[in-house]
């Protein structure tokens, strides 16, 4: 057990390392030959050739490449993650609130998503054919055919915009000026909870729905394979509700497969955050990193790019553990 | 019913008349009406990225990038579906008529002919890039598969790494150093794709390599490249139409998504995602819902069409299904 834990966590490293040396080489090394280099950028346009030449001498980029990459690495392990060109501010300091946005936005749509693919998922695996499964597969397939980025603003107009025009849905039952849910904004979660979680609602649900479209088919597929095994229909036979099938037997088998699926999946969840945040004006990792890129603040963009690699690798370290530690027949294999 | 009867699963008797199973595969999808409305969505959209554009363009008289200043009202308001314009002496503003079928958008452009043109952009970008994928896939695929040892490990490093990673912030940060273009767009989606394919035929190739068939190939002579191309790779075409269909799926996402940021095909071609982004980083969507509908709806339609048609296409080839 413990060898698969240590065989895991080494390439979780060798996996960061790669990253960070892509993304090393590319905003470090190859940007610098296609814009301005990062000396200029920082001493400013006005600068002297002289002062450029000092603020270089200071980033070191006059020695080998190899070594300016190890001094990148060094600087990384420290937390020193470079200073922006533009916010005048060290990048680390950026990232770090921005990184609890998105953390807040990616968790919560995640435990969204599974809560509305669960029961959608599990019926359609007990009933397949049914009325109620035929409705959930078609909501299913709809909601992986409509791009997050399409969705955030069409939740924003429908739900955020239209009702402060006094319109839902098109129709004017609403007194003018209502705000259903907010469209702009953020409220850390140390700040105010309720206000955290009232300006997350429709963020939240824009990120869920593709997943939980996702998640259904999962769900649905593993709940109809694992209800045909000998072990549910013995369960059955011996008078067990269906319920307790449901909960008991097939949600143990399901559960480990489904974490998987979801350590996989916070990792692409990184990509809509992207759009959501823009759109709902989240300072998260995507907005900083969006903004970061419309001005070539390369140190910021390689932050947001190593820190999203961060934590896709961990979550999906954790996730794999987490597996382990669900699934007895793992448990006892690796213990040999 | 024998032809029925056979199944894609990599064993001899199914890999020696590989036609049958096309066939069969064929005839199921026949038989689903869902997938039949699917295909039928998708060539009314190949005709509509064909001809669609133009045709349009030459019965309205709106070229997709003209701006109609008539197109704007005075308060700066963008004409609405099925609006007309009219010149300031009240004559048409050309002579093939005035008629803005879907409206314009805040530059007067017709929304409904851009919305043609940008499927062009969405299906020529999302086609190649995703035969590119598949060749490097592919090869790859193969290649590891097939020699195993040190080039397996690196493939694979290569598809962990690759997978584990939000993968549209480096393809906007590379667009972003490497610069816009169609050529660009197409590598950057290609190198983001096709891991997917490399594994699924890396995973064949290694169940397939053992199988008496292929030992027996090597015994009469056949070199690596045969063997490779002749024997192994027709194993895999089955899995790799149901990726490839969603593959595409997904890269018309990636293009529109990458146009959308502002790193796609460069304005002012007409692209699903540049218009989507045009609405709504004005603002301008809240005034005229039309100009996020139009392109938002063409891209959910087919998303959609793509979707039914892997589904139908993964069902058809299930040697596990009902026949």
């Amino acid at each position: 057990m413990s060898r698969v834990i240590v065989q895991r966590l080494l390439g979780a490293v060798l996996q960061v390392l790669i990253v960070t040396l892509l993304a090393w080489l590319l905003f470090y090394v190859i940007a610098r030959f296609t814009g301005a280099s990062p000396a200029q950028r920082i001493a400013g346009k006005n600068a002297t050739a002289a002062q450029i030449a000092q603020v270089a001498r200071l980033l070191g980029v006059n020695k080998p490449y190899w070594q300016q990459y190890l001094i990148f690495l060094d600087h990384l392990v420290h937390g020193n993650f470079g200073f922006s060109y533009v916010q005048e501010r060290p990048v680390s300091a950026i990232l770090w609130p921005a990184t609890r946005a998105t953390a807040s936005l990616v968790l919560g749509a995640a435990a969204l998503w599974l809560l509305i693919a669960a029961p959608i998922g599990a019926y359609g695996g007990l009933r397949p054919r049914s009325a109620g499964d035929i409705a959930g597969r078609t909501v299913a397939i709809l909601g992986m055919s409509i791009p997050v980025f399409w969705l955030a603003p069409m939740i924003s107009y429908f739900l955020g915009y239209q009702p402060t025009q006094g319109k839902l849905a098109g129709l004017r039952i609403l007194p003018v000026g209502t705000t259903l849910f907010p469209i702009l904004g953020y409220t850390d979660l140390g700040q105010n909870p309720l206000e955290w979680a009232y300006h997350l609602v429709l963020p939240w649900i824009t990120l869920a729905i593709g997943f939980a479209a996702v998640y259904i088919r999962f769900i649905r597929t593993l709940t109809a394979e694992q209800l045909g095994e000998d072990y549910a229909r013995t369960a059955k036979a011996k008078g067990a509700s269906t319920s307790r099938i449901l909960v008991r037997h097939v949600g143990r088998n399901v559960a480990p497969t489904v974490t998987v699926l979801l350590g996989a999946d916070i990792a692409t969840a990184l990509t809509g955050v992207f759009f959501v945040e823009t759109v709902f004006s989240i300072p998260g990792l995507g907005y900083t990193g969006l903004s970061a890129i419309e001005n070539l603040d390369y140190p910021v963009i390689t932050g947001v790019v190593i820190v999203a690699a961060l934590i896709a690798v961990l979550a999906n370290t954790i996730v794999d553990l987490l597996h382990t530690a669900l699934d007895p027949r793992l448990r006892r294999i690796t213990n040999i | 019913m024998t032809t029925e009867m056979q199944s894609i699963e990599l064993e001899p008797g199914g890999a020696a008349r590989p036609a049958g199973l096309m066939a069969t595969a064929l005839r199921r999808l026949r038989r689903d009406p869902v997938s039949v409305a699917a295909f039928g969505l998708l060539v009314i959209l190949v005709l509509a990225a064909a001809v669609g554009g133009p045709l349009a363009a030459h019965l309205t008289g709106h070229p997709p990038n003209q701006q109609f200043a008539g197109a704007l009202a005075a308060d700066g308001q963008p004409l609405g579906i099925m609006q007309r314009t009219f010149l300031p002496s009240g004559h048409a503003h050309n002579p093939h008529g005035s008629l803005f079928v879907l409206g314009a958008d805040a530059l007067g452009r017709d929304t409904l002919v851009r919305v043609l043109y940008g499927a062009r952009i969405s299906l020529l970008v999302a086609t190649s890039a995703t035969a590119l994928a598949l060749v490097i896939g592919v090869s790859l695929g193969l290649l590891a598969g097939y020699l195993g040892g040190w080039v397996d490990s690196i493939v694979n490093r290569l598809t962990e790494t690759a997978m584990a990673f939000p993968n549209l912030l480096l393809a906007v940060g590379i667009a972003v150093v490497i610069g816009p273009g169609l050529l660009n767009v197409v590598i950057i989606i290609a190198l983001f794709t096709w891991y997917y394919p490399a594994r699924i035929v890396r995973g064949a190739t290694v169940s397939t390599k053992r199988m008496t068939f292929v030992a027996a190939a090597r015994t009469v002579g056949a070199r690596p490249r045969r063997i490779l191309l002749v024997h192994l790779l027709p194993q895999v075409w089955g899995p790799l139409l149901v990726y490839g269909t969603s593959i595409i799926a997904n890269n018309i996402i990636f293009e529109a998504g990458l146009s959308y940021l502002g790193v796609g095909v460069p304005p002012p071609t007409a692209t699903w995602g540049e218009m989507l982004s045009d609405a709504v980083t004005s603002g301008m969507y809240q005034t005229d819902i039309t100009l996020a509908l139009a392109p938002g709806v063409a891209l959910v339609l087919t998303m959609l069409a793509f979707n039914l048609l892997g589904d139908g296409l993964r069902d058809a080839l299930d040697p596990k299904a009902s026949r």
